[in-house]
């Protein structure tokens, strides 16, 4: 990511925080801004999940009515307003998914950062992934968003699999061993597994979770 | 923080904010978010890991109906008696805009009563020359808005300055105007007798005195 880029996201994350706070105090105009600045960032986050069309524009509806209702409560959570807001996206359309118990079918290639299957690694005791050196080194000057991808990337493929249908196509631990045809309880292993070591990953390369 | 198997509060974090959690679990999860600071930092933390992957979605603009409905389900689309002044504004501004436009064409009307609820639309004439002003004001009298429909020309040491033209006594100054873009007044409250709105030609600034001092270059009346 460019410095001037970086100095844009940053332009940004203070210009939702204010419009968020704002939206706390009744303010229906900074709604409206946080509105065109977010929704077709959000929009996407729930496409990704249900697929575009009205399906997705309701469930958006109800995503920014909760944002408005919930912008109070926004800054005791911390975090990052574009995390928050985009994880209430997600929230929204996984509440849908489990709700109707149906969803678009994606092929697994088409995913983001799909490795690959490799063979052998299905084996739910799989060591975790190389503590070693890890990516410290490299990601250290580099962005966050590289940081994260980068650390999936170290993932073994059984769990960044398993993250990614999860995470991309809402998959729940069952449907996953399904779509792979891997037994409940190994799929339930690779996530834990890969959860923490994406954690432990992050945490080489000094991420941060204070908000910025 | 540890990063031990047994890591209970920030695995189910992880796992909530990920999706797999799933069923009851997540239901009692949400039940104990707002009490448990612990659990709301742990969620706080997995949403912004994995924020990058939310993020490689395409975005995708929304059609224009979705902010409609939006606004239709928190109860906004219809005009409410109580609502927070910034919504009251925007909606003023909106119909005020609209108003305007009529109004520039039927400048032989001096007054325009707007439907109940919607902002009351006030034409000032000039009382040498052609030239108008527009002033809204919206339903509560709280928030008054004026704008000349052509530029009025001013030397740099002149101002315009508007006025609320009572029954009995003497004009209350409301400020001073733009003399060629929309100037708001808000809350300043229209003096309750206010029959006319009158614009004075003033020194740079205002009246000195609190009165009127220069020639008034416009005139309108407001009808209740």
């Amino acid at each position: 990511m460019t410095a001037a880029a970086l100095k844009s996201a940053d332009d940004l994350e203070t210009r939702l925080i204010d419009w968020l706070s704002r939206c706390a105090l009744g303010d229906r105009q900074a709604f409206r801004q946080l509105y065109e600045a977010t929704s077709p960032r959000l929009l996407g986050v729930v496409a990704q999940l249900v697929g575009r069309g009205a399906l997705a524009e309701d469930l958006l509806q109800d995503v920014y009515v909760r944002i408005w209702k919930a912008a109070g409560q926004y800054r005791a959570g911390a975090g990052s307003p574009m995390a928050w807001m985009a994880a209430t996206a997600r929230y929204r359309a996984i509440d849908h998914l489990r709700s109707r118990g149906s969803r678009p079918e994606v092929a697994i290639s088409d995913l983001p950062g799909h490795a690959g299957s490799e063979d052998g690694e299905d084996d739910p005791t799989h060591r975790m992934p190389d503590p070693g050196p890890g990516p410290a080194k490299s990601f250290e000057a580099q962005s966050e968003a590289e940081a994260v991808n980068g650390c999936l990337g170290t993932l073994q493929g059984s769990q960044q699999q398993s993250i990614s249908l999860a995470y991309y196509q809402g998959l729940s631990h069952g449907e996953i061993a399904v779509h792979l045809g891997a037994p409940l309880g190994s799929v339930k292993t690779w996530v834990r597994r890969g959860l923490i070591a994406l954690k432990a990953c992050l945490e080489r390369c000094g991420w941060s979770e204070a908000t910025s | 923080m540890n990063l031990i198997l047994g890591d209970l509060p920030d695995r189910l974090a992880a796992e909530y904010v990920l999706g797999t959690l799933t069923g009851g679990a997540r239901r009692r999860f949400d039940t104990l978010l707002p009490a448990h600071p612990t659990l709301r930092n742990a969620v706080a933390g997995w949403e912004k890991r994995l924020l990058p992957m939310a993020l490689k979605a395409e975005a995708v603009e929304p059609a224009s109906r979705v902010w409609n409905s939006i606004e239709s389900k928190l109860g906004w689309a219809a005009p409410a008696a109580a609502t927070p002044a910034s919504s009251l504004m925007l909606r003023f501004w909106q119909a005020f805009a609209a108003v305007a436009t009529v109004a520039a064409v039927v400048l032989g009307t001096t007054t325009h009563v707007a439907p109940t609820g919607a902002p009351m639309i006030i034409v000032l004439h000039a009382t040498k020359g052609t030239e108008t002003l527009v002033a809204g004001l919206s339903p509560d009298r709280q928030q008054l808005s004026i704008q000349p429909l052509q530029k009025v020309s001013l030397t740099p040491q002149q101002s315009l300055e508007l006025w609320a033209l009572p029954k009995n006594g003497a004009p209350a100054s409301l400020g001073v105007i733009s003399s060629d873009k929309l100037t708001a007044l808000d809350k300043r409250a229209l003096p309750k007798d206010t029959k006319g709105l009158a614009v004075s030609l003033e020194p740079l600034g205002g009246s000195p005195t609190g009165a009127p001092t220069g020639p008034v270059l416009f005139v309108g009346d407001l009808t209740l």
